[in-house]
């Protein structure tokens, strides 16, 4: 006979029997039951602490011949033990397939991947296929053992994040209540604080005055009022724009730290993974684009050359003292003395024609009498 | 070669160089369509002289550009004899070595760059313009002026003016020079060969003193070789010591380069360091031959041997500074040479008929922009120039108030505007 809902809730049932030792909870009312996720029988807390002690030991039900550690064994959650069974499994599955939809190239792997998993989960429990499904997953989890740390502690950070959210927001909705409360009370003795003021008024003035100071009072009470209630807008704005900023800070964090997590692990199990990129190291940079600076081939510039004609100059204070440097002339004499030496104008130039007179066909000669055109058309018109 | 990458970004070499062939066609093309206008402009004032006379007889000298030409040419119905390209080339030159007199003629002389900039831009001109459509008399002048400005050889127009014979006015000298700058493409820069002569004479002379410095190819070679090398060299018959051959070596170049290479069209056909390097063994070959051995390597022991990039370039070299050679080599003197004078004469009294006559009286005229030749004919209109003033004045005040504003708004505000 099932046990009842309550009973479970309270572990109360008069009729337990410990399987092992055979004592009922009608001896021992503080009688507790654990179990060991290794199989899953259950034994009274003496029994575990008798039988288990002195170091790991075989399960004492008939017939079942696990080795047991006292540190495994643990209170029941669910009644039905296959269900507690079934929850064992799919944590510790899940905590190996920790993938996250945004590791997939689209929806569809996403969605096999889940798949995978259930069918993964539903042969452990069911016990088809036990040996090879274990075998891929430990295989999975010793390959990715980097991206399933990575995973962990995205999860783990994300759930602190909601956490922290969480009380966060039930802070502001305190100070928020408890600033309303202080509004009301303010409110409330202000009134009561004018009341008195008119009524004293009152009492002190000529009755001629009556109808005014009334007046006053209900104007100063209503001005008051006003005030208050813009102030009260002012802060809320101030309030949802910090609640604003906050919630993007915790985005751009989330953001980052899924940007971070990434690594090569390839396997087999799981199909449609995006690959991920790890960015190219930067090389150094290079202004030049690749250019040597002072890279020449014809000639290895000196830093003097013997000259008459250039010698006074080294000596003279007037030209030293602007700054002039004899080494510029000596690299632009010499640049200029063969830049184009090796560029032979019939070649090049009657190639560069033909290719322009193939893209705009329009050959120098033609353009050139164009220009002529152009430039005399205009001055017949001045 | 990275050097001639850096000569390939010029507009010396993008714009203004030439093959043989596409030289000689865009001349001949430069010269049928100037040659079409010059005959329909002639034809047009002609008709137009002869409707006046008939129409009006007594009426006093309509139209003195159409009599001039009408009065030479007889009114006679054939067609007018236009310059050949062969012609025009002539004279351009007879007006480059003009460039070189007149720079003689300040105090002190013009220096050679700025004379050989000037001839340049003469040249430069005239490849796209005709002698016939703007005479080449009032063109010199404004390149020299020109070349003044760009070589950085400062004078001031009244000064550059002083010196030139007749009755040119300043203004005279610079009514073409937007249409010189046009044709010009405005690209200003010439790359002369002078500088890298300098240039290689001076690494000669730290050779022949024995600190030259290897070239990046060779890094096996020694100062004390390549010192030994040189002055082993076949013994020039004129000079004594290697120090003196330098010298004339350079002066014979440097003559070379000042008028050979400016009256031909070197500059158009090779790159300056070819030129000058042509010259120079046109000046001391053996010289010159060493100099480029030192750079490339010298002749291959196996001529049949491929592959070697350094000799292919050395023997491509050699025939194009033959070329060039015989370019250089070829040039005379116009001066000199009797036939050639006589001939000049000749042409520049062909020229004298065939002066394109719309263009006579506005050959120097100064090309204007458009936008600036719209503002100047509104001027001139006093009905509409008042408004127009005073329109421009307000909205000079407007934009005066925004000081941002000075070159027009800004294109994102506009932008924005929309």
């Amino acid at each position: 006979m099932p046990p009842s809902r309550e009973s479970i809730q309270n572990r109360g049932d008069e009729d337990e029997v410990c399987p092992v030792c055979k004592s009922s909870r009608y001896l021992n009312p503080d009688m507790q039951f654990l179990i060991n996720p290794e199989c899953y029988h259950k034994m009274c807390e003496s029994c575990v602490d008798r039988i288990f002690s002195s170091g790991p030991a075989n399960c004492p039900v008939a017939g079942c011949h696990k080795t047991l550690r006292k540190n495994r064994f643990r209170k029941q959650t669910f009644e039905d033990i296959n269900v507690e069974r079934e929850v064992d499994i799919r944590r510790r599955v899940m905590q190996i397939l920790n993938r996250r939809e945004d590791e997939f190239d689209s929806k569809r792997a996403w969605d096999d991947f889940l798949e995978q998993r259930e069918e993964i989960i539903a042969n452990l429990v069911h016990g088809t296929d036990v040996a090879k499904t274990e075998a891929d997953l430990q295989k999975y989890a010793q390959e990715n053992t980097r991206s399933i740390r990575a995973n962990q502690a995205l999860d783990a950070q994300e759930a602190s994040s909601f956490q922290e959210r969480q009380t966060q927001e039930q802070e502001l909705a305190r100070l928020r209540r408890q600033a309303a409360r202080q509004e009301y009370e303010n409110e409330r003795r202000e009134l009561l604080a004018g009341r008195e003021d008119v009524l004293s008024r009152l009492a002190a003035g000529r009755p001629a005055d009556a109808a005014a100071i009334a007046r006053d009072g209900q104007k100063v009470l209503l001005k008051k009022s006003s005030a208050r209630r813009s102030e009260e807008d002012r802060i809320r704005q101030k309030q949802a724009a910090l609640r604003g900023s906050d919630a993007r800070r915790a985005g751009q964090f989330g953001l980052t730290t899924a940007d971070k997590a990434g690594d090569a692990g390839d396997t087999g199990l799981i199909k449609g993974l995006r690959k991920i990129k790890t960015p190219e190291p930067e090389k150094p940079y290079d202004p030049f684009g690749g250019m040597v600076p002072d890279k020449r081939d014809y000639y290895t510039l000196r830093d003097f050359y013997p000259s008459s004609y250039l010698d006074p100059i080294r000596q003279d204070t007037r030209m030293q003292a602007g700054g002039y440097d004899l080494r510029e002339y000596y690299s632009r004499t010499l640049l200029e003395a063969f830049a184009g030496l090796g560029c032979f104008i019939d070649e090049e130039v009657s190639q560069r024609d033909a290719a322009n007179s193939m893209g705009i066909t329009m050959p120098v000669a033609t353009e050139g009498a164009a220009l002529a055109a152009g430039s005399s058309g205009p001055a017949g018109n001045v | 070669m990275i050097e001639d990458d850096f000569y390939r970004s010029s507009s010396q070499f993008r714009f203004w160089s030439y093959t043989e062939t596409s030289l000689r066609s865009l001349r001949a093309t430069t010269n049928a369509i100037a040659s079409e206008r010059v005959q329909s402009a002639l034809r047009k004032s002609r008709g137009a002289q002869r409707s006046a006379t008939s129409s009006a007889a007594g009426t006093p000298a309509p139209n003195h550009t159409g009599s001039d030409a009408d009065s030479k040419a007889g009114g006679e119905e054939t067609e007018i004899e236009c310059l050949t390209p062969e012609e025009e080339h002539q004279l351009v030159r007879y007006f480059c070595e003009q460039i070189i007199e007149l720079g003689e003629m300040y105090k002190p002389p013009l220096p050679t760059i700025v004379r050989a900039t000037a001839i340049q831009y003469l040249r430069r001109f005239y490849l796209t313009n005709s002698p016939m459509t703007y005479h080449p008399k009032s063109i010199m002048l404004c390149a020299l002026f020109l070349a003044t400005k760009t070589d950085n050889y400062y004078l001031s127009l009244r000064q550059f003016t002083e010196v030139i014979p007749g009755d040119t006015t300043s203004e005279d000298i610079i009514r073409p020079e937007y249409l010189v700058m046009q044709s010009l493409r405005f690209t200003f820069d010439i790359r002369h060969p002078f500088r890298g002569l300098e240039g290689a004479i001076m690494e000669l002379q730290a050779i022949a003193q024995g600190i030259g410095q290897p070239a990046p190819h060779f890094p096996t070679q020694t100062p004390e070789d390549l010192k030994r090398k040189l002055h082993a060299l076949h013994p020039s018959p004129t000079a004594s010591s290697t120090t003196d051959r330098l010298a004339r070596a350079h002066h014979n170049t440097r003559e070379i380069l000042k008028s050979a290479a400016q009256m031909t069209d070197a500059y158009f056909l090779y790159t300056p360091s070819q030129i000058w390097l042509s010259a120079f063994m046109l000046a001391d070959r053996p010289l010159a031959e060493f100099y480029l051995d030192t750079k490339l390597g010298g002749p291959p022991a196996d001529p049949q041997q491929q592959g070697n990039p350094l000799s292919e370039l050395r023997t491509k070299l050699l025939r194009t500074l033959t070329g060039c050679s015989n370019l250089l080599q070829a040039y005379t003197p116009l001066a000199s040479d009797p036939d050639q004078k006589k001939n000049l004469r000749r042409i520049r009294k062909k020229l004298f008929h065939c002066q394109n006559p719309e263009k006579a009286d506005l050959a120097g005229q100064k090309r204007i922009p458009a936008a600036a030749a719209a503002a100047v004919a509104a001027a001139a209109d006093p009905a509409t120039s008042e408004s127009e003033m005073e329109r421009l004045a307000k909205k000079r005040k407007l934009e005066g108030k925004q000081p941002r504003d000075i070159f027009g708004g800004e294109l994102v505000t506009q932008r924005t505007k929309e």
